[in-house]
């Protein structure tokens, strides 16, 4: 299936696989997450409309409040973004595509399928009612019980899991398919802002990742984390805000680089200290992890932590002051064109100096005890977060003529941002006036009765605005001007050099900037061989030598065709949708009898929806993957391509490397809960779980499992089949024999000791159950699924795969090499001390 | 020492909202003032540059970028200008926070605490005990005996709190006398209030001050309607209606908990 349908038709858009469709599904999805977030915002904004009178229930007004959050935070503003950097990346770095297209439809199918999951919540029995920031343990079945609350929570892990994809896809591309001559530094704003992005993305979202799997883990297993008095309140807050300050970063980031592109495009002077620029910009994605705990500066932190903590956060406004500099004194001596792109990004940077400014104010300690919790937090939250959206919707005017190949209309445009700047001020300038009022509070105090009414008719109105842009962009879309080309007169970047929309392989010929400047070159492509590069008349230069690495010279591609299409990605992610909506409601709708013995074991099932739900879900998900394993899909890699600091790395095996040190991450947030938990707990009094000698026999048993996976890829590289079989099978027979020694273990806990997630016989304590399971399951979790991946590895094999290329081996066996890795750290964690 | 120094101390004592009062007002002076010229700076400057006639004449120093260049910054005057700013606001913003920290301390510490008010435990200050629960407040005193959803303290003394909860995490405050703390299952939070007797007097019956308290952390479907009251009377009523309070051992052991035996 490697021939893409024409965009007609529906199933062009079921198997695309192209950065450029993707990016177009993407923001649509996404303005129509704004939408469903924004109608919610209006039923908050009616519901303050008079504190004596109410529309919803508290109940539904706290589904209201999380979900709009919720949406607004994770399914609009950063797949918004991400549409257009689907979508340019690429372009403006000389690619042809991201590095792993296929991968790339499997987080878009995420996305939509993760969003499809939280609508659904609604309907089981109410969504989450906790708040966007689900605080620890509100956050738990026993005080938000519903179905849907489940849901939503496994909804958002769906979503982690589609972003940690794309983290690694934008990660390998923009460092491993970068034009010739295109270094880091010489990369557009825009990407820049993206790539600082998806680094910041890689960790923070491993962080998530982690929280979310622990908090699925306490709602659909029963594990005990977040109810514990032991700190389990304070890990959810730290967990998350972890994740959550660098998030907030993640969301502005990419609209900060529509700003820096559209500055200069529509002044025409390049940007002020641009090196600087960028130097703020890493300086920031680092800081972004130092900081967290200034959104938890009344919960019992000491002061000489407060105290540091408000230093980072004074120290991470410093580089954001350099930006806003530099943005005004590009436009200095310029020649200015107030089109609706910039009219956006300029009436962003105006809100961004608002929101800054007021966020100064909560960095001091004093000050932010008093914000805690009022509307003060919420708008400046809005006038950042938001505010720098608005910089993104500059993004969709400068951009539709290259997508669509049609001109917008600019009168409309202007009415678009007039309509939209004033009444945004009038939404959320009312809260700075009413910040006394708490936080998902709707009787409040009366006194602010009206500035609340002034906050809810711009609501209104700022909703309205957005109409003005989709009947201007449905309008244009059908019956607008050409665009041509290059509509702006000072644009500078590579996808203004290409038709309007641009072809399939964006490039006529091969992009390179070796020269100094975009020139399209072609290459020669001798017979059986990579290309080398011509001369004018397009024969090959010989003096150059062969100047590819060796991973782009060692194994065959030029003979093959790229594919554009898989019908994968969509039925995957539909299979994991599937199994989370089982998993939401399995726990209500199953009960466990553990008896005491094995032979007295039994599953009562109150509703068989669910449970059959699960194992459909996890059956197609089983079979998906296979089949995504089977597909012969490719994906070459770029041949001449500027990849500092990943020269001599294959692209999969780059892939590989990001995504174990987000598996890093991951794995760090378990053991770090685990550390603080206990430390809370009181580190002395608890005793390991499980017996010293099964834990050392299984470090044996993996650590020799390393060893034939070593076996495994030297007898690739010979070419021996019955080698790489024997290697192979060993690993898998380790393996399995890991997981029995497991079982053994777990079945004695259970049966012998009385120790089983959150009921612990003494001397254990219900939580110290809950961290021995949780982790050294998640553990487990890995083997089985490297097992999995060393069965299809020998069905491969024995099939006669890998004689020509070991590199699925060689990937298999880093990530064996990990799940080892980490064992090394539980083994002494919960069986030694 | 303290009797004599009680007596005058209640107008100096600086409440937590003296405090935040002084600094939100420094903050919001700077603040405008920066956020004024900054804006105005850069309107200024987006009108003055603007491309009044659409592709104007050309004139020697534009030097517009065209597409497919490799990105240069533009260096300069405009780059010294752009460390000046941001040295400028960097001076600025550090200042701000040295001088807040400062504050920081005196809020974090609490005044001198002085009262000539007799506390079973404690002679200084009134120690309460705040819990939290689904959807009000208890608030437990020395000798165990617990209010729900009306605090009652005494003007003119300090009042230290520890804030905790037995359900969900809350957060306590009261807006109007400008403090809160985080109310989390398993933690104890602690701050201060005090409210003088000036304030009292104030009031339509001249005897009782009250102030509302809000749940500023979601908690569930009550979180809107958890409200309570901060009742502040003259020291001897305090005394008087403490001393008909009845005394629980329970109560005594939670208390304890947090101020550890006989308060600090």
């Amino acid at each position: 299936m490697a021939e893409l349908p024409p965009t007609t038709s529906v199933r062009r858009w079921l198997v695309t696989t192209n950065h450029k469709d993707i990016g177009i599904l993407y923001t649509i999805t996404a303005l129509f997450f704004l939408l469903f977030g924004g109608v919610l915002a209006l039923l908050i904004r009616v519901q303050l409309w008079d504190p004596a009178n109410q529309v919803l229930s508290g109940l539904a007004y706290n589904e209201a409040v999380t979900a709009h959050g919720l949406i607004m935070v994770f399914w609009f503003l950063s797949p918004f973004a991400f549409g257009f950097a689907n979508y340019f990346v690429p372009l403006q770095i000389g690619a042809d595509d991201l590095a792993f297209p296929r991968l790339n439809a499997l987080s878009y199918w995420m996305y939509l399928f993760s969003g499809v999951l939280l609508g659904i919540s609604f309907f089981q029995g109410g969504t989450l009612d906790a708040g966007w920031t689900m605080y620890a343990p509100l956050n738990v079945p026993m005080y938000t019980p519903s179905i849907g609350s489940t849901g939503a929570v496994l909804a958002l892990f769906m979503f982690v899991v589609g972003v940690t994809a794309s983290t690694v896809n934008f990660l390998t591309s923009i460092h491993h398919s970068r034009a010739e001559g295109m270094g880091l530094m010489d990369m557009p704003m825009f990407t820049w802002s993206i790539l600082a992005t998806v680094w910041m993305m890689l960790f923070a979202f491993a962080a998530l990742l982690a929280v979310g799997l622990i908090l699925a883990s306490d709602r659909v297993l029963g594990s005990v984390y977040f109810s514990a008095t032991e700190g389990g309140s304070l890990l959810w807050g730290h967990l998350f805000w972890f994740f959550g300050h660098p998030e907030v970063y993640i969301v502005f980031f990419p609209a900060l680089g529509v700003m820096l592109e559209l500055f200069q495009t529509f002044s025409g002077r390049r940007l002020v200290g641009r090196k600087w620029v960028i130097i703020s910009i890493c300086l920031i994605s680092v800081q972004s992890f130092l900081v967290w705990m200034h959104h938890m500066f009344l919960t019992t932190i000491n002061l000489e932590i407060k105290t540091l903590m408000m230093a980072t956060t004074i120290g991470i406004s410093l580089p954001f002051d350099l930006l806003v500099f530099a943005l005004i004194y590009t436009l200095i001596k310029g020649r200015i064109q107030f089109t609706t792109p910039f009219l956006f990004a300029f009436g962003a940077l105006l809100l961004f100096i608002l929101g800054g400014i007021t966020g100064v104010f909560l960095g001091a300690i004093v000050l932010d005890y008093e914000f805690r919790g009022t509307y003060w937090v919420v708008a400046h939250f809005h006038y950042v977060m938001f505010g720098g959206a608005t910089a993104l919707f500059g993004g969709a005017y400068y951009w539709f003529p290259k997508m669509t190949g049609k001109m917008y209309d600019e009168f409309l445009g202007k009415v678009h941002f007039v309509v939209f700047f004033i009444s945004f001020n009038m939404v959320y300038f009312s809260m700075f006036l009413a910040w006394e009022t708490p936080r998902r509070v709707f009787e409040y105090n009366p006194a602010f009765t009206s500035i609340h009414q002034v906050g809810t008719v711009g609501a209104f109105i700022l909703g309205l605005s957005f109409f003005i842009m989709f009947y201007n962009f449905a309008k244009s879309y059908v019956s607008g001007p050409d665009a041509g080309e290059n509509p702006w007169d000072y644009s500078r970047t590579a996808e203004w050099a290409v038709s309007s929309p641009p072809p399939l392989e964006n490039w006529p010929n091969r992009p390179s900037y070796a020269s100094g400047k975009l020139e399209f070159v072609k290459d020669y492509v001798p017979d059986g061989g990579p290309a080398v590069k011509a001369d004018e008349d397009g024969n090959a230069v010989t003096d150059g030598g062969d100047h590819h690495p060796d991973h782009i010279r060692k194994y065959p591609y030029w003979d093959k065709h790229a594919s554009h299409a898989s019908i994968w990605p969509f039925l995957l992610s539909a299979a994991l949708g599937v199994l989370l909506l089982g998993l939401s409601g399995f726990n209500p709708a199953t009960e466990f009898h553990f008896g005491s013995s094995l032979a007295d074991f039994s599953i009562d099932i109150m509703n068989p929806i669910y449970p059959v739900l699960t194992v459909v879900g996890l059956l197609a998900l089983i079979w998906t993957g296979w089949k995504w394993g089977m597909e012969d899909f490719y994906a070459p890699p770029s041949e001449f391509a500027e990849r500092w600091p990943f020269e001599g790395v294959e692209k999969v095996k780059l892939g590989m490397w990001f995504f174990l040190a987000s598996d890093v991450m991951v794995f760090g947030a378990f053991i770090s809960a685990a550390v603080f938990i206990r430390w809370n707990a009181g580190w002395g009094t608890w005793t390991p779980i499980p017996d010293q000698l099964p834990g050392l026999i299984n470090t044996v048993v993996l650590l020799t499992s390393s060893f034939t996976v070593i076996l495994a890829l030297v007898a690739s590289h010979r070419k021996s089949r019955k080698g790489l079989l024997a290697a192979l099978g060993a690993t898998t027979v380790l393996g399995t024999t890991f997981l029995a020694v497991k079982a053994w273990e777990w079945w004695t806990k259970i049966y012998v000791d009385g120790v089983f997630l959150s009921t612990a016989a003494e001397p254990y304590s219900a939580v110290q159950a809950s961290v021995y399971f949780v982790t050294t399951g998640l553990h487990a979790v890995h083997v089985i699924g490297g097992l999995l991946i060393a069965v299809f590895l020998l069905y491969r094999t024995y099939h006669g795969a890998y004689m020509e290329d070991e590199r699925p081996v060689e990937f298999f066996g880093l990530y064996w090499h990990f799940v080892d890795i980490v064992w090394v750290f539980l083994f002494p964690l919960f069986y030694l001390f | 020492m303290i009797t004599s120094l009680t007596l005058q101390q209640g107008a100096d004592w600086d409440a937590q909202a003296d405090v935040f009062n002084e600094i939100f007002f420094v903050f919001l002076a700077l603040g405008t003032a920066i956020g004024i010229i900054v804006v105005a700076y850069t309107l200024w400057n987006a009108y003055k540059y603007r491309d009044a006639d659409g592709n104007g004449t050309p004139d020697e120093d534009f030097d517009p970028p065209v597409v497919g260049e490799l990105p240069t910054g533009q260096g300069g005057p405009k780059a010294k200008k752009l460390f000046l700013s941001f040295g400028l606001s960097a001076i600025v913003v550090i200042s701000l926070v040295v001088y807040a920290y400062g504050l920081l301390l005196y809020v974090e510490e609490g005044p001198d605490a002085g009262s000539q008010i007799e506390m079973e435990g404690d002679e200084d200050n009134l120690e309460v005990l705040v819990d939290g629960f689904q959807f009000g407040w208890d608030y437990t005193y020395a000798n165990g005996h617990t209010e729900t959803n009306e605090m009652i303290v005494p003007a003119d003394t300090r009042i230290d709190i520890a804030v905790t909860s037995s359900d969900v995490w809350h957060n306590f405050g009261a807006s109007e006398l400008r403090f809160k703390a985080d109310s989390i299952p398993g933690e104890t939070a602690y701050t201060w209030f005090s409210v003088s007797s000036d304030e009292l007097e104030q009031t339509e019956d001249g005897e009782r001050a009250e102030f509302m308290v809000e749940c500023f952390e979601l908690c569930g479907s009550g979180h809107s309607q958890m409200d309570g009251t901060i009742t502040v009377m003259p020291q001897d009523e305090f005394e008087e209606w403490y001393d008909d309070t009845e005394s629980d051992d329970e109560g005594v052991e939670e208390w304890e908990d947090a101020f550890g035996e006989g308060g600090e």
